[in-house]
């Protein structure tokens, strides 16, 4: 074989594996989808088939039925998330970034342990907190929580984007009589516009994926996410698994539309929080 | 006071902060320098409000509250209380002569370094293999992220699906390449249900190490790795005498935040097999939920909950130290 050949022998032989690689990711998900179109019966024969037998839509209606609330509850969840998660940290960037207050080093370390604080602890104590003052089982209470996995990581990867602004820019506003608030709202928001949607992204998919704090806060009465309403069909002596995998495919939308549509900001995100932050 | 305000007691009463002062023209009234950098500063201090009390009430405040609990004696009724009479060492007693606390402290540090021993591995091999160019390597770059974006505990649920004894894809596959003769009871088997935890962990971890060393790795100047290349060295020894020294800080801050998210993993394991069977699967955190919420022995939890905070916050000042490029950025811009 020529040295030519043998190049693309290697680079096919690369594809290959790089496709079985993406055949264990993706197929997971696709046994999800299978199953969702799988009757009761089929899901209790005991065989796993690769292609939906006989495939049906009854899941999707009992799910509907059922279920639908839910997904409505998830999404007010996720976008209370993605809304407080901006309020706090999109300032608190700004000011962590462009004004030189002593605190900022105490702030930015205390960020960065925050986000290594498992969140079982934070909802033990907060269950109780809650408690007193009358949090339990409420949205606010909620979406105040699910700020846990967002608001730090929010306000680092928006710091580490505001360092790229030029300080000319808020100083040319200024000098033009500009006031701080008016600077930042005229100016620096809209320039900040690409890493305020990627850290909303997060932020919605964190309120939406969110289940710990949804087990302890709520009390499955009234306020019901999807992710709780799934594990309340687990909690059965024999699963519903038609059912059980309907619901999992709504609560895989907003990944899938998410990924489809804001993959851009994905893709900056998850390398941008973790190093950069 | 800061030493730069030094003139500030010189100075005439500062405009008040609501009313933006305006650029004199003339070179009438006080010079306009004091009270502009004030202004600035107090905007500065309420830009940044909202987040430090954020950071109060959701972080220092249950992390201080926990650690009361923690010396509490709490029953269900003490709930609706503030405090509960004090216990001394006595939850911690008892969680470190707890069987089943032990178990699950065990359990956590075999899942969390099992984890990231697999998920760097495989993770570190797709970032190589994503970083050569082949037919479809940018799909597959943009799908490979997939498992990371879903909701942790639906993926336990996904994975309960797939490795149910009978008519789980799992098995079906198993059998069908002849690796086992009959079904497997990965959930319902003491010995097997931390392993279907773990490889399902391992599975949804990947892609945040592909994805990280991937970009650490495209960041390594050509350069360097075709000057080895002319020197004779063979792909091998450019991975580890080249790429690797100059990727090795984000391998440790990956490895470092790796055990801090593994050390968490809550959702995965509800979904997945409950911490059972017969606790066969409890990780501290699932272990610290049935002690708090379902057996109602807050203290209990608390102290098993400061445990995992410990675990987890040894790694903070290396992380600290890890990131103090970001920290010293502070004092670097501004003006």
């Amino acid at each position: 074989m020529t040295r030519r050949q043998q190049r693309r022998v290697g680079r096919w032989l690369r594809a290959l594996v790089a496709a079985a690689a993406l055949v264990v990711v993706l197929f997971p998900v696709y046994a999800i989808l299978v199953g969702s179109f799988e009757s009761t019966e089929t899901l209790f024969s005991g065989t796993f088939y690769w292609l939906p037998h006989a495939a049906t839509l009854e899941n999707y209606v009992t799910v509907i039925r059922a279920q639908s609330g839910n997904v409505v509850t998830s999404l007010f969840v996720a976008l209370g998330t993605a809304l407080l998660a901006l309020v706090v940290a999109v300032p608190a960037a700004y000011a962590l970034s462009k004004y030189r207050l002593r605190v900022t080093i105490v702030i930015v370390s205390s960020l960065l342990i925050a986000q290594i604080v498992p969140s079982i602890v934070l909802a033990t104590s907060l269950f109780i907190i809650f408690h007193w003052i009358h949090l339990v089982n409420t949205f606010v209470g909620l979406v105040l929580a699910d700020g846990t996995y967002a608001i730090p990581f929010a306000i680092l990867v928006l710091r580490a984007f505001f360092f790229s602004l030029p300080n000319e820019l808020m100083d040319a506003a200024r000098v033009d009589g500009a006031s701080e608030w008016t600077t930042f709202r005229r100016i620096v928001i809209p320039l900040a516009r690409s890493a305020v949607i990627t850290v909303a992204v997060f932020a919605f998919l964190n309120g939406w994926g969110d289940f710990i704090f949804a087990l302890t806060i709520l009390n499955g009465a009234g306020i019901v996410p999807i992710t709780l309403g799934i594990y309340t069909y687990l909690g059965n002596y024999s699963t519903d698994w038609g059912a059980v995998m309907a619901a999992s495919a709504f609560a895989l939308v907003p990944a899938g539309v998410m990924l489809v549509v804001a993959q851009r900001y994905i893709a900056s995100g998850l390398t941008a929080g973790s190093v950069k932050g | 006071m800061n030493g730069k305000n030094q003139a500030g007691a010189a100075a005439p009463t500062p405009a008040s902060p609501r009313q933006p002062v305006r650029p004199r023209t003339s070179d009438a009234g006080p010079p306009p320098r004091v009270s502009a950098w004030r202004r600035r500063r107090l905007a500065g201090w309420l830009f940044l409000a909202p987040a430090i009390a954020y950071l109060l009430f959701a972080f220092l405040l249950p992390i201080i509250y926990n650690l009361m609990l923690s010396f509490e004696r709490t029953s269900p009724a003490t709930i609706a209380k503030f405090a509960a009479p004090f216990a001394g060492l006595a939850n911690y007693r008892y969680i470190f002569h707890d069987p089943t606390t032990q178990m699950a402290i065990i359990h956590t540090f075999e899942f969390t370094f099992g984890s990231l021993f697999f998920q760097f591995i495989i993770g570190f091999a797709l970032a190589l293999l994503f970083g050569t160019e082949f037919p479809g390597s940018t799909l597959g770059r943009s799908l490979v992220i997939v498992p990371w974006l879903l909701p942790l505990f639906v993926t336990g649920v996904m994975f309960k699906f797939l490795f149910q004894a009978e008519g789980g894809a799992v098995n079906q596959i198993l059998m069908a390449i002849g690796l086992a003769h009959g079904p497997i009871d990965w959930l319902n088997s003491p010995h097997l249900a931390l392993w279907t935890v773990l490889i399902a962990n391992i599975w949804l971890g990947v892609p945040f190490f592909t994805v990280l060393l991937y970009s650490a790795i495209q960041d390594v100047p050509t350069e360097v790795t075709e000057a080895a290349r002319i020197d004779g060295a063979g792909p091998w020894q450019r991975l580890v005498l080249i790429i690797v020294p100059i990727i090795l800080p984000v391998i440790e801050i990956v490895l470092l935040l790796g055990f801090v998210f593994t050390v968490k993993v809550f959702d995965l394991v509800i979904g997945l097999t409950g911490g059972g069977p017969a606790n066969s699967s409890q990780l501290i955190t699932t272990w610290s939920y049935n002690l708090s919420f379902q057996q109602f022995n807050f203290g209990q939890g608390a102290a098993l909950n400061n445990v995992l905070l410990v675990l987890a916050l040894i790694c903070s000042p290396i992380y600290l130290w890890l990131s103090r490029d970001s920290l010293r950025g502070s004092s670097g811009a501004g003006r």
